[in-house]
């Protein structure tokens, strides 16, 4: 990974992610990334939509298509970063696939 | 080797795990044996994972649905390795959600005025300063037919209309914030997910109707909405999208926070304006409406976060693009906070006329453990009770008023059959007599007989002729209240009467609660076929009401029972019931 943007890390962080326990799973992003001096961009967004499987995290890496884990602990951010960022390999058990149409990417 | 390939499998459908587990050894087996370095991965949930399994493969998006460990084979040898498509299997993803108002929420970072501005952010004010006259935005925006998404459902234009007509030097645009419905949280989910939609939506309005000053009224319990607004009208400011000469014209027009207290009737545009200025949060009649005489006596538009939020898009697209979403009496789509007794709550968006149906079954996954659906509330407090029956009812403003509920803010209730009708009246009516400003009689006196009856009736002390007057003091209170609050106080206790009056009498004359949710209706006894006289459950009753010997049937005593449901919860035997 050469480029910041090669790795791009979404938390659903409205108020329901938070209560979540998605603040937690922010904080331990940036402090391996920080640790493990890793390049990327961890992104601060709204609420997702999808407030059942708190807290969701949407990890968009170059050559790899997007995944959206669902219900993450601070364990799976672990696994996240040594299996899906540094391996390329998807997590089993935490993927909640929902994508849905909006008015700026046209259907 | 570098991965190419991924396969996802999911069913959450619980009937199909042997065929899941089969179906994903024999995909991995299948990959291994490839050349191509292909992950098979086991997900949660995919779309289509509650009826049948599904496999997506990425990239190219490809969903089958129906997989049995048979179509394996086929899959890799058409799809993997030749890039067939086998269209039997194909699965077409049909969510039923549209995104308007949530298009960024979940996408951007709130925070970063330039991830909105990559989103077209700012281009629709851009488009309306450069481009419009106010008469044409007005023009423009009913062509649109939008119409104000807090619940009474009055079209966006007139109100826009009524205060650009208005001859005044001072003009205002306020943001209806104060989202207090319990259950509801549709507002913040924006402000904290999109704050510069709302802004730019206030924009917008600021140069159509002439007002150079906008106030944003929001919940002070709502700390992370008002950071992020905080932080957003700084940097709106910043670049210039807020201010004086706002891209380059010579339109100004700036946004300053203000807090409530967390009174429900400050919803009420009136009391809101009222609290605004400084003065009690009460409200007072219209007309004269705020469009022509609102905060200090001037020409204001209020409008809700959501309407305001559907702003830009209009104006990015098209009134007439937005007009072909949704039905021909309510355009464009509504968001709502799915909660309650459903699989998949959370927020969402759909076009309206969608029916209640596909909401609840298609989008919220259906009942958690097989239960039956009793009931839809929609409105919050100010709503009603929507019955099964009428599930197949499409959502938009005049039918769910036909039903006797509203569209409201956009709280939706799921409710199965565990769930007492009197029992959810009774909390609404609580919710609603406590926010009762006091200031009319219809509302502060006539809520609390109202409370005090179903109480009764949920006691087992109601009368028959409680029915009776269940609906002449909501008639009363819906045609003499002074504002919003009171005239639609009644309407759950009404709504419910209307469609579960069986369950009424029930508790009425029968003085049973089939739901089993009115305590002093209730009863726990000790099957003596089923106990062994354990005495777990006398060790566990915190009132010492339950009694007997060792290994001998025990007994409940129904006078010190609080009916606390310790004992039902933790005999082993199901020795314990609930009559």
């Amino acid at each position: 990974m050469k480029n910041k943007d090669d790795i791009i890390i979404k938390i659903g962080l409205g108020s329901c992610g938070i209560a979540a326990g998605a603040d937690e799973i922010y904080h331990t992003f940036i402090k391996e990334f920080k640790r493990r001096n890793l390049k990327g961009i961890i992104k601060k967004v709204g609420c997702i939509g999808n407030c059942f499987a708190e807290p969701l995290v949407e990890v968009s890496i170059k050559d790899m298509p997007d995944i959206m884990y669902g219900k993450v602990d601070k364990k799976s951010v672990y696994k996240i970063i040594d299996e899906h960022i540094l391996n390329h390999h998807i997590l089993d058990d935490h993927i909640y696939d929902f994508k849905f149409p909006n008015s700026l990417e046209e259907k | 080797m570098k991965r190419t390939k991924y396969i996802l499998i999911a069913s959450t459908n619980k009937k199909l795990k042997d065929d899941l587990i089969n179906s994903y050894v024999k995909l991995k087996n299948e990959c291994s044996n490839l050349e191509e370095n292909i992950q098979v991965v086991k997900a949660e949930y995919l779309p289509g994972a509650e009826d049948s399994i599904i496999v997506k493969i990425l990239p190219g998006n490809i969903i089958y649905k129906n997989i049995s460990p048979k179509n394996i084979h086929e899959i890799i040898n058409k799809t993997i390795l030749k890039g067939e498509i086998i269209s039997k299997l194909l699965y077409k993803e049909k969510t039923k959600q549209y995104r308007i108002v949530l298009r960024n929420c979940g996408l951007i970072d709130p925070e970063n005025i330039e991830d909105y501005i990559k989103r077209d952010g700012y281009k629709a004010l851009e488009n309306v300063i450069k481009k419009y006259t106010p008469d044409k935005v007005i023009e423009e925006l009913k062509k649109s037919g939008l119409k104000g998404r807090g619940g009474a459902g009055f079209p966006t234009w007139m109100k826009w209309n009524f205060s650009k007509t208005q001859n005044s030097s001072e003009k205002y645009i306020i943001c209806n914030a104060d989202e207090g419905d319990p259950g509801a949280y549709m507002d913040r989910s924006v402000l904290e997910g999109d704050p510069h939609s709302v802004i730019e939506g206030m924009c917008i309005a600021g140069f159509t109707s002439g007002a150079q000053f906008g106030y944003i009224y929001v919940r002070a319990e709502y700390e992370l909405a008002i950071k992020r607004l905080k932080t957003a009208i700084q940097a709106a400011r910043k670049k210039g999208h807020l201010g004086k000469k706002i891209m380059n014209s010579d339109f100004n027009f700036d946004i300053e926070i203000r807090l409530g207290a967390g009174a429900f009737v400050c919803g009420e545009e009136t009391a809101l304006i009222a609290s605004i200025e400084g003065n009690r949060g009460m409200p007072r009649p219209r007309p004269p409406y705020p469009s022509i005489k609102g905060l200090w006596g001037k020409p204001t538009i209020i409008n809700n976060v959501e309407t305001l939020a559907n702003i830009p898009v209009i104006f990015l697209k098209g009134g007439q693009w937005f007009s072909k979403i949704g039905t021909k009496n309510s355009a464009g789509t509504k968001v709502f906070a799915l909660t309650g007794k459903v699989k998949y709550s959370g927020l969402i968006e759909v076009p309206m006329g969608t029916t209640l149906k596909e909401i609840v079954f298609d989008i919220g996954g259906g009942i958690p453990q097989n239960k039956k659906i009793k009931a839809v509330q929609t409105g919050g407090p100010s709503g009603g009770m929507i019955p099964e029956k009428y599930l197949n009812t499409p959502v938009d403003y005049q039918t769910l008023q036909q039903l006797g509920s509203i569209m409201g803010s956009g709280g939706m209730i799921v409710m199965d059959e565990t769930d007492c009708m009197i029992d959810v009246a009774k909390f609404y009516l609580g919710f609603s007599i406590d926010e009762s400003c006091g200031k009319c009689a219809p509302c502060r006196i006539g809520g609390n007989q109202l409370f005090h009856i179903l109480d009764n009736i949920s006691k087992g002390k109601g009368k028959q002729e409680d029915i009776d007057k269940i609906n002449k003091i909501g008639t009363a209170m819906q045609k003499a209240s002074l504002c919003g609050l009171g005239q639609s106080t009644p309407n759950p206790v009404l709504s419910s009467l209307r469609y579960f009056q069986n369950e009424y009498t029930e508790h009425i004359s029968k003085k049973r609660c089939s739901s089993m949710k009115c305590k002093d209706l209730m009863q726990y006894v000790i099957n003596s076929d089923n106990c062994i006289g354990c005495g777990l459950c006398a060790k566990n009753c915190p009132v010492n009401a339950i009694s007997g010997e060792k290994r001998q049937v025990h007994m409940i005593d129904q006078e010190i029972c609080t009916k606390c449901g310790q004992c039902y919860d933790i005999c082993k035997f199901n020795a314990v019931e609930c009559k």
